[in-house]
């Protein structure tokens, strides 16, 4: 079983919003001071669920990143948690790939990568919240694409049984390998790195890889980020008067009461 | 390639409300595109759906079949592309759901589209289409051109206002398109979810305590809240992280997204990734005693103070109220 798991590097979503700064022409979000990065929660899903996989059906898993050098450093972590290896995509002409762009490249990766049976995408990024990049990679691959997947059941050598979310429960789907999975949180809580993974994390070696690597240009983007503003950091909230607790929660049911939400 | 089309939903026979303000966001698209409307419905019974969803389309087009329900990402994929080649639009909206969250991002990599999903508004500058999207849990609101043909958005449930369907005269057209055979993907069984209480998603009303609850042996104030509203039982991360509280009422990124008419927040500071879960209720009401949390700039109504002793005097004039 060969397992190919994408992960992204995203501003740690657990800091509140006032700590999200942006550079001055307003195009991207400025790292928070001492607050390191993450893997986006979804792809930590993924990663685990392969690590799960590869335990009980033995096989490879590759970390496949892509973005800034320092994306390495998830990369890392994913080796500590127990991926045999990982491979950055980073290359300038990339800064502006949007969903498309980023999963053609994806694909490509995987493609050179070969032999690959499953793919494992969280369902979504945290940070962008696009939730398109592994639809792209699918298509470019011409693989089937299951979305969000909150359970992997079970595995033969030609098949995947997964559970998919839908508005109202979820449905078992059988899909024929190579496919894609779109991981989300219900499958499982990601383990945290043990004291090898750690050791090996430190001694592996993770390869980038440029354009010329991909023998692909930077793919013309359809969508184009013009602006980003932050939302109103001030309360517009309207505040419920009262000297004492007791006199608030009165005039706060009474307030709800008023408004028909009640 | 010309147009402004718009596909919308159908739940136990009839349009979602997302799909009207999809129609509404669409026809105001239209105007200012000076391009004309039309309206889509893929679904296995569209006869009540097609008299309630009328936007003032200059056509209608109507996909209907068995074999659209249960969902399929196949058989929206086709049904979709069959409407686009025959109304050519320049533009297609959609509903934001767990389904068009699947089918549309493959439509729009089958047709090499661009596509922007979750917007929240929609312009029309000089021919492109410019839509807003908040990212990062809400915190930073993006902005994007749209390019490529047909160029695509998802709508966002309730950043849209509906609007009274104008009695336009309408060309209804059928399309007929054969079921596809299911080929490396097969539907063995669809279940729907526990109906053990109200499931948090589709909760009216939801109580929930965060960090500021301080400590388990408090979480009873959530739980009396919650029994006087009627409301379901909700909370941040911190209290599954510290074990408190199952995962499966965990509100935000990693739990579930929620849409309630008022989500009353308890000792929330108001993280990015809890915030990116409440994005969508209505009404939002904090009680903190840090004045200059985060959950205030997200609020609607705030109450600065001690959650223990607002509480109980919240929920006793609420028993008054409902007496």
């Amino acid at each position: 079983m060969n397992i190919i798991v994408t992960i992204k590097q995203v501003v740690d979503p657990n800091i509140p919003p006032s700590h999200i700064e942006l550079d001055p022409a307003g195009k991207r979000v400025v790292p928070p001071f001492g607050i390191p990065p993450v893997i986006n929660g979804y792809d930590a899903n993924a990663l685990e669920e392969a690590l799960r996989l590869r335990a009980k059906y033995g096989g490879r898993i590759t970390a496949l990143g892509l973005g800034e050098d320092s994306g390495r450093e998830s990369l890392k972590r994913a080796i500590a948690m127990g991926a045999d290896s990982a491979i950055l995509l980073s290359d300038p002409d990339w800064m502006h790939a949007d969903s498309a762009g980023v999963g053609r490249l994806l694909a490509a990766a995987i493609r050179k990568v070969g032999d690959v049976d499953l793919v494992l995408c969280g369902r979504q990024a945290s940070d962008t919240d696009g939730g398109q990049v592994l639809y792209w990679i699918a298509e470019a691959l011409d693989l089937p694409a299951v979305s969000p997947v909150s359970r992997i059941e079970e595995l033969d050598g030609r098949n995947v049984t997964v559970h998919r979310l839908i508005e109202e429960g979820y449905q078992r789907l059988r899909v024929e390998l190579p496919a894609l999975l779109g991981i989300s949180s219900e499958t499982n809580e990601p383990r945290l790195p043990s004291l090898r993974g750690t050791m090996a994390a430190g001694r592996a070696m993770i390869p980038g890889w440029k354009a010329p690597d991909l023998g692909l240009e930077a793919p013309a983007a359809k969508v184009e980020l013009r602006q980003l503003r932050t939302q109103a950091r001030t309360s517009s909230a309207e505040l419920i008067a009262g000297n004492l607790g007791a006199e608030q929660g009165v005039a706060l049911a009474d307030k709800l009461h008023e408004l028909g939400l009640i | 390639m010309a147009g402004v089309l718009v596909f919308g939903d159908v739940a136990g026979g009839e349009p979602t409300a997302a799909s009207l303000e999809v129609a509404a966001a669409g026809a105001a698209l239209a105007e200012a595109l000076g391009e004309p409307l039309s309206g889509a419905l893929v679904g296995a019974d569209l006869a009540e759906a097609s008299q309630q969803f009328r936007g003032g389309f200059a056509c209608l087009y109507l996909v209907e079949g068995s074999h659209y329900r249960p969902y399929t990402a196949q058989a929206y994929l086709t049904a979709a592309q069959a409407v686009i080649q025959a109304c050519s639009p320049s533009v297609v909206l959609f509903t934001h759901t767990l389904e068009t969250r699947d089918w549309v991002p493959q439509l729009a990599a089958r047709l090499n589209s661009g596509l922007v999903m979750d917007c929240t508004a929609l312009a029309s500058e000089g021919g492109a289409l410019v839509v807003t999207k908040p990212v990062y849990g809400g915190a930073v609101l993006g902005e994007f051109v749209v390019r490529g043909a047909p160029r695509m958005a998802t709508l966002r449930t309730r950043a849209f206002t509906p609007r009274p369907a104008g009695f336009s005269r309408e060309e209804v057209t059928r399309l007929e398109v054969a079921a596809s055979q299911p080929e490396r993907l097969v539907l063995l069984e669809e279940t729907a979810a526990a109906a053990a209480g109200t499931r948090l998603q589709d909760a009216k009303i939801i109580v929930a305590g965060g960090r500021g609850i301080r400590g388990p042996d408090n979480w009873h104030f959530i739980e009396e809240a919650s029994a006087a509203l009627g409301a379901a039982v909700g909370c941040s991360r911190p209290m599954v992280d510290a074990g408190w509280v199952p995962s499966s009422h965990q509100i935000g990124l990693s739990g579930t997204s929620v849409a309630p008419d008022l989500y009353l927040a308890v000792g929330i500071s108001g993280a990015v990734q809890h915030l990116a879960g409440i994005t969508a209720a209505r009404v939002v009401v904090a009680i903190n005693s840090d004045s200059g949390a985060d959950i205030f700039t997200r609020a609607n109504y705030g109450v600065v103070g001690d959650y223990r002793e607002v509480l109980p005097a919240f929920i006793a004039r609420i028993k008054q109220l409902r007496a």
